[in-house]
């Protein structure tokens, strides 16, 4: 690994300069500077195709990149085509979870052990969705993500670059941080960038199949995402935990080390 | 694209209400339910359930002095504001019975001199208020948007060598600011240090605001720094160039907060709030005119004198400007206090009428001991679990809370800095007993790992297959007083089980190689990176020249 990557300094004195500036303009940086290590992350959520979308105007040969947890409604693959359609050659890569852990997992919990604990759940996402990501990371300098302070109350000190020390010290960019979730729908309005069906049905976060839903008129939106749990751990499930780095430390705190 | 990235992006004067309130969540739910009456709520938030509870209420809680606790199932951090440290014995004793009652004994000294405490749960919260309330504690302002806990000299009105006396002024801004509904609504966190320490043992440099003790023409008063602080941006703080009689101490602080305060440009997005970003803008001149524009007088210039002595950590038994009395302070190792411990070193205190002080290094001193009972007092504090002989270095060495409670911490901590000075004293002894090494979980550097000789970043170094591994950058070249700067990340993602032996040969090599007196950070100062990683047997990490980017 190169040992001239930013370090602290430098993140912290680019994050300052980046406030103010157009998502476009962090993006296009980003891909100047850490091409080609650097990578989309995008669950195909509004923020993530919107994020596609910038990037593959600046760079058509972007890497974009998703977890395939094997339990993704149809919808979603449903977009993933039109998606490769609007974006010809589209550089996307879809990762799937260890078939070694996934089988162990489910030979020993069952194949629906997220209804059962708060635990399991977390196992399950841990195995499905989180491990491939951080597998995928280990090999990029730096990663961009959809995530926004309004997103959740105690994630609005965000900033636009980071290291993140969650991931290998690695570059994270946010470049949609000061947006606000109408912005984002301006702009996908505006640019005809495809977006996932399941929106149009109620659904206000859309992961795997069986742990989303649609919420009716005036449901908080965490209703939407494991509703049957209580005594979950008090995080913004609706937009990734997982990018955050807060899912990863929850699941040291509650499962523990012996997971893997 | 590349090349205006790097201009400096403060948008301009015309600055609105409206674009804060689009892009800046905090600044909306301020403005929405002021955070300050959220502790009258608490009975509804309990019988509605943690679980109910928005996480809008969560961060006006942090206004009463709460953090979600690790992992966020239901308990709470609570940081108790103590200004300059000090407590009498019965806040000590209070502190330790709410610990015992409600926090499974937990407890730790904090480097603002606070005290905080872990597990508490939301249902519990208003019987600890009450507990905390009746001891004449406070958490106002403890967290959030506010003037957060006054930090000073741990021995000031003791100290035979302090310029004066600045208790009464530390008394009078806590008085004035702590829960003062005019600066509960600032920009971001807001940092005051005052004190008249004779070697600024309070760190006035990673202050957003430091009042330094002088004595000018015979008057008392203070020259005034302004925008330090440290977490991912770090700044020292640079001098405003006046001289402030003690007697408008209070005024001045409250004129250099308000002048911010009301910028709306620091309101736009909570990365560029500190005033330290807008000392970047305008610099201490532009402060100046600010500060006396509203004051309406001119403020009298000063230049405040760079500090010999480096920063005391005021361990040790010392005589006190009052006779027969004598001030100890003891080492407390990562700065854990158990409840049963506040509680004993309270009945202690009473017992000895001596008050206690917790400093800056997340240790405590006992204030006011009978001399001739120093030696008894030396003993039994020893068997509370403070031995006064314990290595220095465990004085001087600073760990954030970290793991196990806090949500932003991504390695351990505490227990880690500890295996690492352990085996520092058993192979150098008291050859180190002055080094700092301060060790942090994440970057927001509430162990100020910045201006240690030795300092420590948690991040992760990860396997081929993805794996997580605890690692550290290593900061060299940082410090306060005459050798004031800020450390750089020399090393880089060095794994925690391969951290102790680069550490060790780094201080071999200072011990060897040092000259006549040389401190460690004039040490690595006056070497080579290339020399520094060969010492280490550590790579250096490179830096890429701004300009070469920009080019």
């Amino acid at each position: 690994m190169s040992v001239e990557l930013i370090d602290e300094l430098e993140a912290g004195e680019l994050s300052v300069e980046f406030e103010g500036e157009e998502p476009e303009a962090v993006v296009a940086w980003a891909l100047e500077r850490f091409s080609p290590r650097i990578a989309i992350s995008t669950a195909f959520q509004l923020d993530g195709v919107a994020i596609l979308d910038m990037a593959y105007r600046i760079d058509p040969e972007i890497r974009v990149f998703s977890v395939d947890t094997g339990r993704l409604p149809q919808e979603t693959f449903d977009l993933v085509e039109l998606l490769r359609e609007r974006y010809p050659g589209l550089n996307l890569e879809l990762l799937a979870p260890d078939p070694v852990h996934l089988q162990r997992l489910v030979a020993r919990k069952g194949p629906n052990l997220f209804y059962a604990s708060v635990e399991d759940r977390m196992l399950c996402c841990n195995v499905r969705k989180v491990r491939p990501l951080t597998r995928h990371l280990a090999g990029l300098d730096a990663w961009i993500t959809g995530l926004r302070r309004d997103q959740w109350a105690t994630r609005t000190n965000i900033r636009k670059i980071e290291i993140d020390h969650d991931h290998g010290a690695i570059v994270k960019l946010n470049p949609l941080a000061e947006w606000t979730e109408e912005e984002v729908w301006d702009y996908v309005r505006a640019n005809d960038v495809p977006t996932h069906p399941l929106y149009e049905r109620g659904y206000t976060s859309i992961g795997c199949a069986p742990c989303t839903r649609a919420i009716g008129p005036g449901e908080e939106a965490r209703g939407g995402r494991w509703w049957w749990e209580s005594n979950a751990p008090k995080e913004c499930g609706i937009h990734c935990a997982i990018e955050t780095g807060g899912f990863e430390h929850e699941l040291h705190a509650i499962v523990g080390d012996g997971h893997e | 694209m590349t090349t205006d990235v790097g201009a400096t992006r403060t948008p301009g004067g015309d600055v609105g209400w409206e674009l804060v309130l689009k892009r800046n969540p905090v600044e909306r739910l301020k403005r929405e339910k002021a955070p300050l009456g959220i502790r009258d709520e608490l009975p509804a938030l309990i019988a509605a359930g943690y679980e109910a509870v928005p996480e809008e209420d969560m961060v006006r809680l942090q206004w009463w002095g709460l953090y979600h606790d690790k992992p966020k199932i239901g308990t709470f951090m609570l940081r108790i504001k103590l200004p300059s440290g000090h407590l009498t014995s019965a806040k000590l004793r209070a502190i330790g019975e709410v610990s015992n009652a409600h926090g499974r004994g937990s407890g730790e000294l904090a480097t603002r001199q606070n005290i905080q405490l872990h597990y508490l749960h939301l249902s519990a919260l208003p019987e600890v208020f009450a507990h905390l309330d009746a001891a004449g504690l406070s958490t106002v302002g403890g967290c959030g948007d506010t003037v957060r806990n006054i930090t000073g000299c741990p021995v000031q009105g003791l100290a035979r060598d302090e310029l004066f006396d600045a208790t009464p002024v530390v008394e009078a801004a806590a008085g004035f600011f702590y829960g003062n509904p005019d600066f509960c609504d600032l920009p971001r966190k807001h940092k005051y240090t005052i004190a008249a320490c004779a070697d600024r043992c309070n760190a006035p440099e990673i202050n957003c605001i430091a009042l330094v003790g002088v004595l000018h023409a015979g008057r008392e008063g203070f020259a005034v720094l302004v925008g330090g602080g440290l977490s991912s941006v770090p700044r020292l703080a640079r001098d405003l160039g006046v001289f402030v009689p003690k007697e408008e101490a209070v005024e001045v602080l409250a004129a250099i907060t308000g002048a911010w305060s009301a910028d709306l440009r620091y309101r736009v997005s909570r990365v560029k709030a500190r005033l330290k970003f807008m000392i970047d803008d305008i610099g201490p001149e532009g402060m100046r005119a600010l500060v006396e524009e509203r004051l309406g007088r001119r403020l009298e210039d000063y230049r405040l004198a760079p500090v010999k002595a480096t920063p005391s950590n005021h361990v040790g038994v010392h005589e006190q400007r009052q006779a027969g009395l004598v001030y100890i302070g003891f080492p407390v190792h990562l700065g854990l206090v158990s409840g049963d411990q506040m509680v004993a070193l309270a009945n202690l205190a009473e017992e000895l009428g001596a008050g206690i002080r917790i400093t800056r290094q997340q240790n405590f001193v006992l204030a006011n001991v009978p001399e001739d009972e120093a030696g008894a007092a030396l003993e039994r504090v020893a068997e509370i679990g403070f031995p006064l002989d314990a290595n220095e270095v465990r004085a001087n060495g600073i760990a954030c809370t970290g793991e196990p409670h806090c949500n932003f911490s991504v390695t351990e901590t505490k227990s880690r800095l500890g295996r690492l000075l352990e085996g520092l004293e058993d192979r150098f002894g008291e050859a180190i007993g002055g080094l700092r090494l301060q060790l942090d979980g994440c970057p927001h550097a509430c162990a100020q790992h910045w201006i240690a000789d030795l300092g420590f970043q948690g991040t992760t170094a990860r396997t081929d297959d993805g794996r997580r591994r605890q690692a550290y950058d290593i900061f060299l070249r940082g410090g306060l007083g005459p050798d004031a700067g800020i450390a750089r990340p020399l090393f880089r993602r060095v794994p925690s089980e391969e951290l102790d032996v680069p550490v060790a040969a780094l201080i071999q090599g200072w011990l060897d190689g040092r000259r006549e007196g040389e401190s460690f950070t004039a040490f690595s100062r006056r070497l080579s990176d290339e020399e520094l990683g060969a010492l280490a047997g550590l790579e250096p990490a490179r830096r890429r020249e701004r300009d070469e980017e920009a080019a």
